[in-house]
């Protein structure tokens, strides 16, 4: 089964050099791209090829010979590779990502505390459009500052973070920038390149109860696709996004930039914001984005940020 | 010496407490300063993109800072918290650069805290307690709806903020919408 995979992430990466003959993986490669551009005029996708040529596994294995007439089943590059995935497969791969993140990290004993982000969380849910999903909210018991989402609305928060902000605004800002993930469905994309680039089938396949093969499959190892982070305008939209769904549920809309600001002014080598760090832009940066969007357009908004009922953690 | 000491560190420690009406700042692009905390205020000086400033105060989107003589208000998102400098796109990162701007081949320690690293996640194994339980809180609409009326909290209009014209690249996260 691991042999299989192995031998099909090779040939992923194989394929993907140009060949003279009938070339399965161009071939492959042309779809996805076409794909994930779809709603692009045709004329500015000239095909980009994802950056398979720069995995030091494809290197070795360019070298080798091809092997000959190898059949790939499609079923096995993960589901709806070609169109988008269904709500109940994003779910599926949402609650896989989220089951493993809790395995890494559980959530902080306290329902009074996951009660409370929930009932946030899904209010400021609710003024995204995407009503269809069955929203979930928790904190992790982590000291690092950070947050995370996954398809099919799943939402985290660490303690770490939890303890930075100061009124129900600013928890409504950051769970907005994690909804905005899912409503833009950015972690779907990235799957789908890493599905073209051939990231499937190294997943450790060791047998958990609850655990779905499949979706492990498309995923990667555990919860690694939470460490290896989106593309950086895709941070900046779900601060654009997110501050606006925010703003929608009658908060204060400077939340998130409160958050940002208490990011930025904290000591440069404070270890607990070094994950968040690998995987977002500086949030110096963020503000500098945020405020090219937001200008003056704010300047009419009094929302409330709800200090009074913020829940602080014991 | 140590009279001295621990009364420096008292002196810190207040100016800390009182941190929003002492911290540093870096000014993130060509501003005006206003006398107030208003688009519509009259203009009492200008601070250029990079310079440092002093935060005084906080309303709403609006920050008080000093640069050198002069004061006013100006935008909070025109401003960065910290010493940092300007932060990845810009220039002075100087203590910053080395340590908090992304660096995937960097090895994350997080000694003596609960953290959160590339490898814990990699290594991570399907929890499905944990999910039931993070799957058995969750709320309804009727009760998030019931919980924000609670407060006060109504839905405003807002419209979609547009992308910044310099994001604008030939990244496919940017035709998203």
């Amino acid at each position: 089964m691991k042999v299989k995979h192995l031998i099909l992430a090779a040939l992923l990466a194989l394929t993907s050099v140009p060949a003279s003959a009938f070339d399965l993986g161009k071939f492959l490669e042309d779809r996805v791209n076409r794909e994930l551009n779809k709603d692009k005029p045709a004329q500015t996708a000239p095909a980009q090829a994802a950056p398979a040529q720069t995995s030091p596994a494809s290197a070795q294995t360019a070298a080798a010979p091809q092997p000959a007439k190898q059949k790939i089943d499609p079923t096995q590059l993960g589901f709806a590779l070609f169109g988008d995935y269904s709500l109940e497969e994003e779910v599926r791969i949402g609650r896989q990502i989220a089951g493993n993140l809790l395995g890494a990290v559980p959530l902080v004993r306290d329902d009074a505390l996951q009660r409370y982000v929930n009932l946030v969380g899904r209010w400021v849910a609710q003024q995204s459009g995407r009503n269809e999903v069955t929203w979930r909210f928790g904190v992790i018991d982590s000291d690092a500052i950070n947050a995370f989402a996954a398809p099919g609305g799943y939402v985290f928060v660490t303690k770490g973070l939890y303890r930075m902000l100061d009124n129900e605004a600013e928890l409504a800002g950051v769970l907005g920038h994690e909804i905005a993930h899912v409503t833009k469905k950015h972690h779907l994309k990235v799957l789908k390149q890493s599905t073209l680039i051939g990231a499937l089938g190294q997943a450790a396949s060791r047998k958990v109860q609850g655990s779905d093969p499949a979706v492990q499959n498309l995923i990667g190892n555990g919860a690694e696709i939470m460490a290896r982070g989106l593309d950086k305008s895709a941070e900046f939209e779900a601060d654009r996004v997110g501050i606006v769904f925010a703003a929608r549920a009658g908060y204060d809309p400077w939340g998130l930039p409160n958050v940002l600001q208490g990011l930025a002014g904290l000591p440069s080598g404070d270890n607990r914001t070094s994950l968040l760090y690998k995987t977002h832009p500086h949030p110096a940066d963020r503000l500098a984005e945020l405020g090219e969007a937001v200008g003056d357009r704010f300047d009419g908004l009094h929302g409330k940020d709800v200090a009074n009922r913020f829940y602080r953690l014991r | 010496m140590r009279k001295i000491l621990i009364g420096t560190l008292v002196v810190l420690g207040w100016a800390a407490a009182s941190v929003a009406s002492a911290a540093t700042g870096t000014v993130l692009r060509d501003e005006k300063l206003l006398t107030q905390p208003s688009a519509t205020a009259s203009v009492s000086g200008s601070v250029a993109r990079g310079a440092t400033v002093t935060i005084l105060a906080k309303e709403g989107g609006w920050l008080r800072v000093t640069a050198g003589k002069t004061t006013g208000w100006v935008r909070l998102l025109s401003v960065r918290a910290g010493t940092g400098g300007l932060g990845g796109a810009g220039i002075g990162d100087v203590v910053g650069a080395a340590t908090t701007r992304s660096d995937p081949t960097r090895v994350v320690a997080v000694a003596g805290l609960r953290g959160l690293n590339d490898e814990q996640l990699k290594q991570a194994q399907f929890n499905a307690d944990e999910l039931a339980r993070l799957e058995a809180q969750g709320v309804s609409a009727a009760q998030a709806s019931g919980f924000a009326g609670q407060s006060g909290l109504a839905v405003v209009k807002v419209a979609d903020l547009p992308q910044p014209k310099a994001e604008q690249s030939s990244s496919p996260w940017g035709e998203n919408r």
